[in-house]
């Protein structure tokens, strides 16, 4: 299937542009998972205030403790996969919040309007309670991006340390790292 | 950070591209089109049965906003990724925004204006029926929109040629931790650069500036102190001459007094490069036999105004600025024509000699690293006319240093300056005496060996005989200390294993006797729009810096820092004989 290929090749051509790979003193998952939950300050703030949080409880058939405390969980991996995923790009200062909206408007379509009727049985908040969840997420994700570069800026491993890896030492030099024979 | 982005320029962009789609749609909502009125949609959720007015302004504003958002959006993510004309860049992204908007936004949006906080999912709530007048409203809405944010952003880099309003962030007073103080004594150079190239493109009309492409006037305490905690020694840079010569004997030093006193106090110890690649606007282009005198007048100001300062390139890659700007059409004059090539060559090396003179004169024990491309070419098979090409462009890439350094060209280079009216001026600069202490730079990257193909194209051939064959060359014909001045590699990940393969080359070439002082990884941080030579302002970066532009490591931070720690010490590179005598 070209076309698909094609559609690969261009998504991972977009991701490269935005350098995927982590940097080496970089500890994305960590930096992620912390953002991700102090993101969900103002997320939960806005879900209450729109009476989301309560709604959603209710069509999920649990208390709203236990909704949050879920949250949070759900809310630290997706941090998690964030900034893995955008790699160098979510450390920037200028452009965080661009791609965690992206990321928070991605989640919603993913889970508000995909997973959550799925596992709920067809149920789904609607009026200003379903206001409050589109909302809450491209504002989590808002923050989430805004946050990761400042949450992850003292994560870093020390240069000092982490330059006597093996990978970066001399062995590098062989074209493809593996002993002669 | 992997593009540039105008920020400002993009929100603009995404302001106007709402507001485009407003002034064509509106009309046909209000003649009764019952077409998809994305503004009523979003303003009502906010005043569900408020006037108009009350409406459609938070609607307009909300639509602006996720305008804003798109092309942002756009311009990290699509912009300038296939070579098309921007508008009909703009209009093939918008394909996605219309997606979203048809599968997923407007379903959920008429979830959003129901009065019940709760519902029972059917298909018709899923994926509602919208008629073809509102589907074609929606992509007409988004065509607009993607045309107009296409069109609106372009050249998310550089700036106007002429005077232009940069600022320097003002020096912080915080703890330096790496090495305190200049490097004193002969020890092998270990440096870096700041990557400062400023050409005219566009017929002189747009200048690249690439330091502020990588932020370096806003992070420049910072770039220092990262070379000082890499173990960096020297650090190849430059004032901007287009912003600090305004004009005839005008001089502003506001981008260059603190970052200079920074590199006094703290190091690394600068070499200085006082033009890279372009001119102020006033002093035209490299056509122009009046950027001799000018240059020199510069080379004094700034030698009086910084007179601890030892090294200095007055002219970086002289070859490749003639090369770029009056035979390969790309920057500053434009030109492609072998007599402005000629032209461009002695204007350099004319600059460069009054410049040297000029800094003698303040600081008679200055070092000059006079770096140049080093360049090969290989014709591909036995054929007169190949090899012919290859021969001449193998006499080419030495005739600024051939002039730079007295030393006379072959006679098939004698014939082709003749034929462009400079015989005279060639036998001139045989008699000028080259400064005692003087160094051959030479760089080297993956396509600076050329393969001559049967149809006379140039093609990349990568490492084919490697720096310490290519350099040698040189050495044979000047007989000069040298440095290696610059190198890096396109592929961040294979960037570690050229930086030790450079590494070897400079080692081999010592080892057999070449005085060799120093070894430069080209630049600190990651460049822009080099692949393409800087000809279009695109902003795309290039990953070769041993820091990312938030200034986070790459992996070949880690094998440059290495690598220093393991040689730095060791006796045949604690002292550098070669360099202890150009000190003396």
């Amino acid at each position: 299937m070209p076309g698909a290929e094609g559609a690969v090749e261009l998504m991972a051509g977009f991701l490269a542009a935005h350098g995927y790979d982590p940097g080496p003193t970089q500890r994305p998952l960590l930096a992620g998972a912390l953002a991700g939950v102090l993101a969900t300050v103002p997320a939960i703030a806005l879900l209450h205030l729109f009476g989301s949080l309560e709604v959603e409880a209710r069509i999920l058939g649990t208390s709203v403790g236990v909704t949050l405390a879920a949250g949070w969980l759900l809310m630290a991996a997706a941090g998690a996969a964030y900034a893995r995923l955008f790699g160098r790009a979510a450390n920037e200062k200028s452009g965080g919040w661009l791609f965690g909206a992206a990321f928070g408007f991605a989640i919603w379509a993913a889970g508000a309007v995909l997973i959550l009727p799925l596992a709920s049985g067809g149920r789904a908040p609607a009026g200003e309670a379903a206001l409050g969840v589109f909302v809450s997420l491209v504002l989590w994700g808002l923050a989430l991006g805004a946050l990761v570069p400042f949450v992850h800026r003292p994560l870093h491993a020390d240069l000092d340390e982490i330059s006597k890896r093996t990978e970066s030492g001399p062995a590098a030099a062989a074209a493809n790292g593996r002993p002669a024979r | 950070m992997i593009r540039v982005v105008a920020l400002r320029k993009a929100a603009i962009a995404g302001v106007a591209g709402a507001a485009a789609w407003e002034i064509v749609l509106r009309p046909a909502i209000l003649a009764g089109v019952p077409t998809f009125d994305i503004v009523k949609v979003l303003g009502t959720l906010a005043y569900p049965d408020g006037p108009a007015l009350a409406w459609w302004s938070v609607g307009m504003a909300a639509h602006a906003l996720v305008g804003i958002c798109w092309a942002v959006f756009y311009a990290y993510f699509f912009w300038a990724r296939f070579e098309w004309p921007p508008p009909l860049q703009g209009l093939a992204t918008a394909i996605v925004p219309a997606l979203l908007a048809l599968g997923i936004v407007s379903p959920q949006m008429r979830l959003m204006h129901m009065q019940a906080d709760e519902v029972q999912l059917t298909r018709d709530l899923i994926l509602p029926s919208l008629s073809a007048i509102e589907i074609g409203g929606l992509l007409a809405g988004h065509a607009v929109f993607g045309l107009v944010v296409g069109a609106m952003y372009v050249r998310p880099v550089g700036y106007r040629n002429g005077p232009a309003r940069i600022r320097l962030a003002r020096t912080r007073q915080r703890p330096r931790k790496g090495a305190l103080g200049r490097p004193q004594g002969a020890g092998f150079i270990f440096a870096a650069g700041i990557e400062g190239s400023y050409p005219t493109i566009e017929q002189g009309r747009w200048r690249r500036d690439e330091m502020r492409e990588m932020r370096h006037y806003e992070y420049w305490q910072r770039d220092f102190e990262l070379a000082r905690e890499m173990g960096i020694t020297h650090l190849r840079c430059g004032p901007p001459l287009h912003l600090a010569f305004p004009g005839p004997g005008e001089f502003s030093w506001d981008l260059v007094d603190e970052p200079m006193a920074e590199l006094e106090q703290f190091g690394p110890e600068p070499m200085v490069d006082l033009c890279h690649f372009g001119l102020p606007a006033w002093l035209g282009d490299f056509q122009n036999p009046e950027i001799a005198a000018a240059l020199g007048d510069f080379a004094a100001a700034f030698a009086e105004r910084y007179p601890w300062v030892r090294y200095y390139t007055p002219i970086n890659e002289m070859y490749v600025t003639a090369r770029m700007s009056a035979l390969d059409g790309l920057w500053n004059e434009q030109r492609r024509d072998e007599g402005a090539f000629v032209t461009a060559v002695f204007n350099l090396v004319e600059a460069n000699t009054r410049m040297s003179e000029a800094i003698l004169a303040k600081r008679p024990d200055a070092i000059f690293i006079q770096s140049e491309s080093s360049e090969f070419y290989q014709a591909c098979c036995p054929e007169p006319s190949i090899e012919q090409r290859a021969s001449f462009e193998n006499e080419r890439r030495f005739l600024a240093l051939d002039l730079l350094f007295a030393h006379e060209v072959s006679e098939e280079m004698l014939g082709y300056l003749r034929q462009h009216g400079r015989e005279d001026d060639y036998r001139r600069y045989l008699k000028r005496d080259v400064p005692r202490r003087t160094v051959l730079g030479v760089d080297y990257y993956q396509w600076n060996e050329k393969l001559v193909d049967r149809d006379g194209q140039l093609r990349n051939l990568g490492e084919l005989f490697g720096w310490s064959v290519i350099a040698g060359q040189y050495w044979q014909r000047y007989k000069k200390p040298m440095m290696h001045t610059e190198t890096n590699y396109s592929d961040a990940a294979g960037a570690p294993r050229w930086l030790w393969r450079q590494w070897h080359n400079v080692q081999l070439l010592r080892r057999s006797g070449v005085p060799l002082i120093g070894f430069t990884w080209y630049s600190l941080t990651d460049q822009t729009d080099w692949e393409i030579g800087l000809r279009l302002p695109n902003g795309t970066v290039d990953p070769v810096g041993l820091f990312d532009l938030n200034r986070d490591p790459r992996a070949v931070a880690l094998s440059y820092k290495h690598l220093i720690e393991m040689h730095r010490d060791q006796p045949e590179y604690r002292e550098c004989p070669a360099l202890k005598e150009l000190l003396s």
